[in-house]
């Protein structure tokens, strides 16, 4: 009988192994086309699902498994990573998330639109090389944790046409469309308003459920997660902030960054709620920031959305659904999930 | 005080270190029959057992918080946090800032701009910390952001190798080091002084999260964990972005000795946790190249994309600018315990409360 700690133990060499083995990855030859590079981020999955195979993980632990609670948030969260990492690895790379990463409990869904974006900043591009890559591993890890209780891949709408969800989202925030649409894959600057739209949310979410967590190795690796995301979400906003007033070059709608963020933002408050409470989760009615101090204020900076004590927001679970299908009232689907979420925790709050 | 001598000396040891710590994973791996014993070695990485209190876990952050608010404010106001905002248990240091001038931010408002910006969240943490703890919280130790030679700022870029170290005299013995490291005398160098404490802060407050026993402080910590997390990015992003337009000032490979030094301070624990530690547990920014092209790295993470953890004692050990003490032999050659580093480098002093240790190797 292995022990708790030798399994701890275990999974932290798993761990080291597959660190061991991005940095190969990582430094392969260069010259695969960009399509190897997609296949070098499913041979990373395909490494790590071998390893959770072969040696134990903390999941569950014998002192205190998951309980039914811990594996609704998970799955929740899990969620919300195939949204995003769909998002990127589509405007990264021009495909979807690997097949194998989208079976589960549930019905698994297809990915709607979605396509490589042809970047003018090469930095751009790397970033979303970067944060395509890190989304990707955030879905294989809630996976492997979940195991056989992983949610499959709901359907997705990441589509940038008239009909698509970040349409949608874009006439919700009143943001002028460009025939008929918001593409987020047209242009550096239309996507970057597209990751500020998935992920700040992602932060709120996994923030708000972290008091939700008892057990302490999923608790720091929500911990680990979010912290990724705030990252994401700040590169994201740092640079709509900065191109926003002076952008290297001109750029169809880079002098538009900072207010359609503010814009975004707003949109995101009037379907959220206005809960207050307490908590925990702390709760507040005005939950939602865009780039700079205030619409009226265009210059000061707010590149962190924060309380006054400089505490970044956390959403419920429901609030958070409410912002994603991208409706105030109670139901179950809808915007970036056509067909609901899958899991317990599915429906949104009734924001009406 | 720092040496910055022992420094560059676990700097150079640190490749080999980390190599034998992964051969000993794989060799680890390896074995059919993964028996505790195996593990022997991770007993003394996670020496630190001690049943820590909420308030003593809060008062750990409320030392960083001090330290990284001064920072930021003397740089954006020309001085430091305001007295109200130090006192305390323990005894109250002042804020060092000989030498310094506040950075002049004309050159690129923008930077300015996030400098006000994180000025503000640092003093709100404090002021929250402080607001949470009542009359349990620490008073601000003394606390050396100043410009000089033997500056806290000096020491740390002097062992990553950032400016030249005055090296030693024909007999071996030390010269007085001549060189500085200014972080106010130009937003590049806010940005860099920056850099050396943020990701510090974020893995402070991983590490921590699963210590809180309390859901409250836990939601508040997964607030103030995000926002450094924020931080951290602001800074990481505009160095990139000053790394490809101004490539002269070679920032993105300063970024990476800068964590290099930072790697080298906090030694090689390896835990499975909570809070889970890994030998090589910073990153720098300079782009990764791969099959795709150029992958930048914002983000520092392991290969779960989930960001590190640090120990309380491993922060120590890089705010203190000291490596995990070694045990040492006396003159009949008998071992002698080592002895974990309390003070140094940023805080010269040492920090209030009770999680004031290092790590030791």
């Amino acid at each position: 009988m292995i022990d708790q700690d030798t399994i701890k133990e275990v999974f932290a060499i798993a761990e080291q192994r597959r660190a061991d083995r991005r940095r190969f990855i990582k430094t392969a030859a260069a010259g695969i086309a960009a399509t190897g590079a997609l296949t070098a981020l499913s041979a990373c999955g395909d490494d790590y699902d071998e390893d959770t195979v072969s040696t134990p993980t903390p999941t569950p632990t014998p002192t205190s498994p998951a309980s039914s609670v811990e594996m609704d948030v998970l799955n929740f969260a899990l969620n919300l990573e195939y949204l995003e990492a769909n998002y990127y690895i589509s405007s990264a790379f021009g495909t979807g998330l690997n097949s194998l990463s989208m079976t589960g409990t549930g019905t698994q869904g297809t990915v709607i639109g979605g396509r490589q974006v042809t970047f003018t900043d090469p930095t751009v591009a790397n970033y979303a090389r970067e944060i395509a890559a890190d989304e990707n591993a955030h879905v294989l890890f809630l996976r492997s944790q979940l195991g056989s209780s992983a949610v499959a891949m709901p359907t997705i709408n990441i589509d940038g046409g008239p009909s698509g969800a970040f349409t949608a989202a874009a006439t919700a925030a009143k943001i002028p469309l460009v025939n008929g649409g918001f593409d987020p894959y047209l242009n550096d600057d239309t996507w970057l308003l597209g990751g500020m739209l998935l992920s700040d949310v992602g932060v709120t979410a996994y923030k708000g459920s972290a008091t939700l967590i008892a057990n302490k190795v999923f608790l720091e690796a929500a911990a680990g997660i979010l912290a990724v995301e705030a990252y994401h979400s700040g590169l994201i906003r740092t640079l709509l902030y900065s191109r926003g007033i002076a952008p290297a070059t001109p750029i169809a709608t880079a002098a538009n960054d900072r207010t359609y963020s503010n814009m975004i933002s707003d949109a995101r408050d009037s379907v959220d709620g206005t809960i207050t409470q307490a908590g925990p989760p702390q709760l507040y009615a005005d939950d939602d920031q865009g780039v700079t101090q205030s619409p009226a204020d265009a210059n000061t900076s707010n590149i962190v959305p924060s309380d006054s004590n400089g505490i970044v927001f956390g959403r419920t679970a429901a609030n958070v659904l409410n912002v994603v299908y991208l409706n105030k009232a109670a139901v179950s689907s809808g915007g970036f999930f056509p067909s609901g979420v899958n899991g317990n925790i599915k429906t949104s709050n009734n924001n009406a | 005080m720092a040496d910055s001598e022992q420094l560059i000396a676990a700097l150079d040891s640190r490749v080999q270190r980390r190599e034998d710590r992964r051969a000993f994973f794989r060799a680890a791996l390896g074995a059919a029959a993964v028996g505790a014993s195996a593990f022997a070695i991770s007993g003394a990485a996670q020496a630190q057992t001690v049943q820590l209190t909420d308030a003593d876990i809060l008062n750990f952050a409320l030392n960083l918080e001090y330290l990284e608010a001064n920072f930021y404010y003397f740089a954006v106001f020309g001085t430091p946090i305001p007295a109200t905002s130090t006192t305390g248990t323990g005894t109250l240091g002042a804020a060092n800032f000989t030498g310094a001038v506040p950075v002049n931010f004309t050159g690129d408002p923008i930077v300015g701009q996030y400098a006000r910006e994180i000025a503000a969240d640092e003093l709100a943490h404090v002021n929250f910390l402080r607001s949470q703890l009542m009359t349990a919280a620490v008073a601000q130790p003394a606390i050396d952001l100043s410009v000089t030679p033997t500056s806290a700022f000096s020491s740390a870029a002097r062992s990553a190798g950032i400016i030249a170290d005055a090296g030693k005299d024909a007999a071996g013995k030390p010269l007085p080091q001549t060189t500085t490291f200014d972080p106010y005398s130009s937003p590049e160098n806010f940005l860099l002084g920056a850099f050396i404490f943020e990701d510090v802060g974020v893995t402070a407050y991983k590490g921590a999260s699963p210590l809180l026993t309390d859901k409250r402080y836990l939601d508040a910590a997964a607030g103030i964990l995000a926002a450094e997390a924020y931080h951290a990015s602001i800074v990481r992003t505009v160095l990139d972005q000053k790394g490809v337009k101004m490539p002269g000032l070679m920032l993105r490979e300063t970024t990476e000795k800068i964590s290099t030094a930072r790697d080298t301070l906090d030694g090689t624990p390896a835990s499975a946790g909570p809070p889970m530690l890994v030998a090589d547990d910073d990153q720098g920014i300079v782009p990764i190249q791969n099959g795709a092209g150029t992958v930048s790295n914002i983000v520092p993470t392991d290969a779960n994309a989930m960001a590190f953890s640090r120990s309380t004692g491993q922060v120590l050990n890089i705010v203190y600018l000291s490596p995990p003490a070694t045990a040492t032999k006396d003159a009949a050659g008998a071992t002698v315990a080592a002895v974990p580093v309390m003070k140094g480098g940023f805080f010269p002093n040492g920090v209030n409360g009770t999680i004031t240790k290092g790590t030791t190797a």
